[in-house]
């Protein structure tokens, strides 16, 4: 540190400028005080904060203060490539001729103004350019390498609150996508329970009297047939809405001894239509000496039926979609996969696949993995996923058959010791 | 044997009264929790048939106002699939009634009748 220097009137400015800055989350909070604490602290008489728009390429005004409108009201400035450079040296400009500077977009207003002096100073993230903050005086005035310096400082702080008020505000934003949708689906479950618990009446009365009728009808008659396809069908009716019953139930867990090879059986068969319509191949193979495991049916179907969606939309036509179960050697621990011949999933969204809100569907929420996620550590179990770019993905789950001495309950006893 | 049938279409009331009698049983019906709370007052039943969504009471109002006779009869067959119920009940009424969820086929209600009606 150089001793001749004095770095507390600028250590104090720093203080006081970075905390009023991080006084506040919000976006549009912390760009007015960043506009407001630096022209205060420089004795600029007005600044004006433009942030980059990556789809236009163009700067453009996101908060000002000291400023007229009739000056802001001129139109927005393109990226000079100075402006650029500057930012990735982490340089501010010094812009004294104003009326002939290139960067001057609009010298005669400026000057109207009683602008004689401006500064650009760049906002940058990494190697990114973010933004610029321009500072207008009414008089020159010369800054020495340590305030420039400083005045630089100031700006990294700066791009710091902006990115994270600005991540905050994207956060925000799809937590409120998320509650609506889950507002939507909430409501649609309960409309769904309503409508299955309304359709089967009538179906019951239908199933009554073909299954009754049936016994009347002479044997051979072709009526036999007509009645036994009604009988049929309306049963067929009755799985359906069973199965979405099931599926629309609440999250309490309840755990019962489950057959995994049922619950795997009804969830393809929600989505028989799905399959159906994408031409996509189902294939399963499951064991036929599947043992029951401790676990919460609709739970897992739950997981099983978000797993088959996202192979389904993975693969092309004609693709293959095949689920396998299976129990471990050691018969206390059952093995689902479900495996398709799609594209693969690659490194970076592998390593996020699991994660709430990420996904890869415009319309996706991207919470469906995390969902099952938790359910699947709920039951004790693990869920992990296999794939490479053009090798297909497999998603593998494993649950313990009984979850009485699982090692993170260590401490949490049901049993009195003897 | 004696069964009492509630619930508030007519087609379930008609139909199940056909298939049952057909088989020799005696079969009454209702339409209202009011009605059938009477009827069983007044009348020894071996079994009820019991839709729990009736448009003036809930069904399990009936579990209240229906002494247990002799051997836990009338037994009350429940034509529904609520599985909360259970939670909302004391022992002894759980060990009474048992489920149908409906839509059934007329073997499934003649065999739920029949392990319902044997002692």
């Amino acid at each position: 540190m150089n001793p001749s220097l004095d770095y507390r009137p600028l250590y104090n400015a720093f203080r006081e400028i970075i905390s009023v800055i991080n006084s506040s989350i919000r976006l549009k909070d912390v760009m007015d005080l960043v506009v407001w604490k630096y022209s205060e602290v420089l004795g600029a008489r007005g600044a004006i904060m433009r942030l980059l728009n990556i789809d236009t390429d163009e700067l453009e005004i996101s908060a000002s203060y000291g400023i007229s409108q009739a000056y802001l009201a001129k139109g927005p400035v393109s990226l000079h490539r100075t402006i650029t450079d500057a930012c990735r040296q982490k340089k501010v400009i010094l812009i004294e001729d104003i009326v002939n500077d290139p960067r001057v977009q609009y010298p005669e207003s400026a000057r109207e103004e009683g602008y004689r002096f401006i500064i650009d100073v760049p906002l940058s993230v990494a190697d990114n350019v973010v933004g610029i903050i321009r500072l207008f005086f009414s008089e020159i005035r010369r800054f020495s390498e340590a305030e420039l310096d400083w005045i630089i400082a100031i700006a990294e702080q700066c791009s710091c609150a902006l990115g994270k008020a600005r991540l905050i505000d994207s956060y925000e934003f799809k937590y409120l996508q998320l509650a609506t949708h889950a507002e939507k689906l909430s409501a649609l479950g309960r409309m769904a329970a309503g409508i299955a618990h309304e359709i089967n009446n009538p179906l019951a009365g239908i199933l009554l009297y073909s299954s009754n009728m049936i016994k009347k009808v002479p044997p051979g008659e072709p009526i036999e047939e007509g009645l036994q396809i009604i009988i049929d069908e309306t049963i067929r009716c009755r799985k359906i809405i069973q199965g979405l019953l099931d599926f629309s139930k609440g999250r309490d867990p309840r755990k019962e001894p489950t057959n995994i090879n049922e619950i795997i059986d009804k969830s393809i068969k929600i989505l028989e239509n799905e399959f159906h319509i994408h031409r996509v191949n189902l294939r399963t193979h499951l064991a036929s000496d599947m043992i029951d495991v401790m676990a919460d049916g609709s739970q897992l179907e739950q997981v099983f039926v978000n797993l088959l969606i996202n192979a389904v939309e993975a693969v092309p036509e004609g693709g293959t979609v095949e689920v396998i179960s299976s129990v471990g050697e050691s018969r206390t621990s059952i093995t689902i996969e479900v495996k398709d011949n799609g594209p693969g999933i690659g490194k970076k969204e592998r390593d996020k696949i699991f994660e709430p809100f990420f996904s890869t569907k415009s319309k996706g929420t991207g919470l469906g993995l995390a969902v099952s996620y938790g359910i699947i550590r709920n039951h004790h179990g693990e869920i992990s996923l296999q794939s490479h770019p053009g090798k297909g993905t497999r998603f593998i789950i494993t649950i313990p058959v009984s979850q009485d001495t699982d090692s993170g309950l260590a401490g949490i006893s049901t049993q009195e010791t003897p | 044997m004696k069964i009492l049938i509630v619930d508030d279409e007519y087609v379930i009331r008609h139909g199940c009264r056909m298939i049952l009698e057909e088989q020799g049983y005696t079969v009454e019906t209702t339409a209202t929790c009011g009605e059938a709370i009477d009827a069983v007052s007044s009348n020894a039943y071996d079994l009820v048939l019991l839709d729990l969504k009736l448009p003036d009471r809930d069904g399990t109002e009936l579990f209240k106002a229906v002494p247990r006779g002799i051997n836990g009869y009338p037994r009350i067959i429940v034509m529904s699939g609520y599985i909360n119920l259970r939670n909302n009940m004391s022992a002894v009424d759980q060990a009474r009634f048992d489920f149908l969820p409906k839509p059934f086929t007329d073997e499934e209600l003649l065999a739920a009748v029949e392990q319902n009606t044997m002692g």
